[in-house]
């Protein structure tokens, strides 16, 4: 039978055929624990059933061909996350073909009995896609329990937790709690040599991967991503990422695995914890991407983060692409992939990202450790900051338009135009002043142009302000200012008037200064049209989450 | 067609006889004893596992004993459907039943091609609302090919829609382009309500006024979910287009009441004016939904 390639997705026959090939030929064990990426193409456009009928066979195939280091990651991540009985069935009997039986796999084992106990069923796992009919079949619980005395000795660390489970043994019909006290007696029996201090170390390697600064991919491949956060605020790659530490998990809102997605982002509420407990809140951002962006719209988002404990705001944000989800699809690599608009089948992943926005830690397939994803993030912070590699790429619309060259101006030119001699009786004060410090100060009427000028600079940078920032008040006052002070300058109006134009460019002006500076602490962003809180990065600022219920 | 004759000689002599309502069994043993007796009617049998101790027993040999009469071809349909229905019942929440929830499932899947139609569509109904992956293959094969289909398309379609992560949405599509039936292409697009990528289909369906009113209510309700400006922009050219079905309207008024952009709507004076005119001359419906929308817009 002809063997197919990676650019045309196989049908089901021809993937089970190219897997048992794969395991019976050693040179080509990498090509097997390929096929347990989530985003190889094999698995585009797979219905969920159908791509977990598929890993469940690559694993077997494992199972097999004896797994290796490189396999345990995908093993441990099915036994932590999965769902499927085949799936998380067929791991457990992967597993088993490693050839050191490692005391940091019996609590994935363990976990993985209490989550697919509820739904067990008997399995035919020898025949690709067969589903059983006869209830005297192996089941997912059955092939946990088998591995569990596999590791003998090694799982004497879960002995009590497995001693709890015979307590309580609902979901495990009579077989399993035979099987279950069979197991505990093997693993008392078992002479060999119990846990040892090195298990923990692999649980912790597992999944994770740092990447030292001079090693990290350019993020120049995302500059020209554009994003909607949970309020609907556009956001572009370099307002978001650039310039902090940022740790960005991926999720979708509706993902039913609760072990992924609604647990991913949950743990993020407590990331936010602990950045606020650490005062770096403000200096370490937190973003959750969907998957499904074309579903998951801004009102979908911020009730998912609401109920998950989520404390949104312009630092801490939910986001969907809505341009360049493939580009970034691309380059952090996601382990997604998709049945229409849909998500088949996701790893977890977490990534923290450097001030240039470069991957610097992922932590992906196991549930990963709220503290250590923080810790990674601090690290960066002690990293040099050097300007943002922002050169040779082209600046988004919304930051060469709106956001970066209004908010240079605005102060400058706002306060310029205050502080700028408009008529004699200023430049009489001006002289007065400065005539006591013995500065000479001629008054000079062809400067009106500049003053002119200078107003007109302010107007029109608060307005374009004004459009991302909906502070109509501030631009209210800076426009009457406006006004007041061209009215002075042109002679329609006398020096009262010209003061008051004073006051209200300067009231205006402060009002855009001050929102100015609060922004640029928030990475850029402005607030939320429904009035975020004064300090947007301060997470104790933000009203806390209501839960929908309530 | 023998199998089936007698299936349906069988269904015929399900009602319980007077004497059988009468006497229900005393005990859940009893109970037992009387749905796995071939010596005794259907209506007694069918009584003792739907309305007897028996329908709500905690002994898990009691629900093993009830599966193998779900699971033998030779029981007679109406007690394998009651014995579908007790234990479909005891699957919400008899602890005893957890243990046996695979064997269950396995059970199901073993109906779901049971040569009785009725028994038939009842297993696939419970597997797909398990989310099952042998049902799920099933239908599938079935809408790709009529000839292996084991329910009908429709039907398929409406348990196809209970896991969005089928694999349906290609083969949806094609029967909403192509549909076999009216009926199949409503279940077509009730199950592409959630594919983001099908909203360019249901704006079109939603303007074509040659499409079924219903189609169009369908078609409003998956844009109202996928993309609820474009929804907000049709809605407003339906309430000003005096030739719209009088339905649409009154969804249009109902969206744009519930989801409409507060500020838009209560700057357009065309669109006002015109719900002030629905509100007095249109049909009951249209004028409850018109007053409606006034009382949120109309200040």
């Amino acid at each position: 039978m002809p063997l197919v390639t990676e650019s045309i997705a196989p049908s089901e026959e021809d993937f089970a055929a190219l897997v048992e090939v794969l395991a019976a030929e050693p040179r080509r064990r990498g090509e097997l624990t390929d096929l347990l990426r989530e985003e190889h193409p094999f698995y585009n456009q797979r219905g969920a059933s159908t791509t977990a009928r598929m890993r469940g066979w690559v694993l077997v195939g494992l199972a097999r061909a004896g797994i290796t280091d490189a396999d345990v990651p995908f093993v441990l991540g099915e036994l932590d996350t999965g769902i499927e009985p085949r799936v998380v069935a067929a791991a457990a009997r992967a597993l088993r073909s490693y050839p050191r039986r490692d005391a940091a796999f019996a609590p994935f084992v363990l976990r993985a009995i209490e989550t697919i106990r509820a739904h067990d069923e008997p399995l035919c796992l020898d025949e690709y896609g067969a589903y059983a009919v006869a209830a005297d079949a192996t089941t997912a619980v059955g092939e946990l329990l088998e591995t569990l005395r596999w590791l003998g000795a090694a799982a004497r660390g879960v002995v009590p937790a497995i001693e709890a489970l015979r307590a309580r043994p609902e979901g495990l019909d009579r077989a399993r709690r035979r099987q279950l006290d069979s197991t505990l007696r093997a693993i008392r029996g078992d002479a060999g040599a119990g846990p040892t201090p090195a298990c923990c170390n692999l649980a912790e390697a597992v999944g994770l991967a740092v990447r030292p600064a001079d090693a990290r991919e350019d993020a120049a491949p995302l500059a020209g991503i554009r994003f909607e956060d949970h309020d609907g605020m556009p956001v572009t790659f370099t307002d978001g990422f650039l310039g902090h530490p940022t740790i960005v998990v991926f999720f979708y809102t509706r993902c039913d695995n609760p072990l992924k997605c609604s647990l991913t982002v949950t743990k993020l509420a407590r990331v936010q914890a602990l950045l606020e407990a650490r005062g770096l809140a403000d200096r370490i951002h937190t973003a959750a991407i969907t998957y499904d962006p074309g579903y998951d719209r801004p009102e979908r988002l911020r009730r998912y983060g609401a109920d998950r404990g989520l404390r949104l705001g312009a630092c801490h944000r939910l986001l969907r692409a809505t341009d360049g989800f493939e580009a970034l699809r691309r380059h952090l690599r996601l382990g997604v992939n998709f049945v229409a608009s849909l998500v088949n089948r996701h790893r977890i992943e977490a990534y923290a990202l450097d001030a240039r926005g470069r991957v610097a830690a992922v932590f992906e397939r196991v549930q990963w450790d709220e503290a250590a994803l923080v810790a990674r993030a601090e690290d960066l912070l002690h990293e040099s900051t050097d300007p943002p590699a922002t050169a040779g790429r082209p600046p988004s619309r919304v930051s060469r338009g709106t956001t970066t060259v209004p908010s240079a101006l605005a102060p400058v030119a706002s306060l310029a135009a205050v502080f700028f001699p408009k008529c004699p009786v200023c430049w009489a004060a001006y002289a007065s002043a400065l005539g006591i410090a013995g500065v000479q100060l001629p008054y000079s009427p062809w400067l009106k142009p500049v003053l002119v000028a200078l107003v007109l600079v302010n107007v029109v940078s608060m307005g374009l302000r004004t459009r991302r920032t909906r502070a109509v008040a501030a631009f209210a006052f800076g426009a009457a200012g406006a006004l007041a002070l061209l009215g002075s300058v042109s002679g329609l109006a006398g020096t009262p008037v010209a003061l008051g134009g004073v006051g209200l460019t300067l009231a205006g002006s402060l009002a855009s200064v001050r929102g100015w500076r609060v922004r640029r602490g928030a990475g850029r962003q402005v607030a939320g049209r429904r009035g975020r809180a004064r300090n947007p990065c301060n997470l104790l600022n933000q009203p806390r989450p209501q839960s929908s219920a309530s | 067609m023998t199998k089936k004759r007698q299936s349906g000689k069988a269904r015929g002599s399900a009602r319980p006889t007077r004497r059988s309502r009468r006497a229900v069994p005393p005990s859940g043993r009893a109970a037992l004893s009387v749905a796995t007796s071939a010596r005794r009617s259907i209506g007694e049998r069918v009584a003792a596992l739907t309305q007897g101790p028996l329908a709500a027993t905690e002994q898990e040999s009691d629900l093993q004993k009830v599966i193998a009469i779900l699971r033998n071809g030779d029981e007679p349909i109406p007690v394998r459907l009651a014995a579908l229905q007790m234990l479909q019942a005891a699957s919400f929440g008899a602890p005893a039943f957890e243990p046996l929830r695979g064997v269950y499932m396995t059970a199901l899947r073993q109906v779901a091609q049971d040569p009785d139609a009725e028994l038939r569509q009842r297993a696939f109904g419970l597997l797909a609302r398990a989310r099952d992956g042998f049902a799920q293959r099933r239908l599938l094969e079935g809408l790709r090919d009529p000839q292996k289909a084991l329910v009908p398309p429709e039907k398929a379609l409406q348990l196809l829609a209970y896991d969005i992560h089928a694999e349906a949405y290609p083969i949806a599509r094609e029967i909403v382009s192509k549909p076999p039936s009216a009926v199949a292409k409503r279940e077509a697009l009730r199950l592409l309500a959630a594919d983001a990528a099908t909203a360019p289909v249901f704006e079109q369906i939603l303007r074509d006024k040659s499409e079924a009113p219903e189609l169009r209510q369908t078609a409003a309700g998956a844009l109202r979910a996928l993309q609820p400006d474009r929804l907000q922009a049709y809605a407003r050219e339906a309430l000003l287009d005096p030739l719209e079905n009088e339905e649409l309207q009154a969804t249009s008024l109902t969206a744009l009441t519930q989801f409409g952009d507060e500020a838009s709507v209560t700057g357009d004076t065309s669109l006002l004016t015109r719900a002030r005119r629905l509100s007095t001359e249109a049909s009951d419906a249209v004028k409850e939904s018109a007053l409606q929308f006034l009382d949120r817009y109309d200040r």
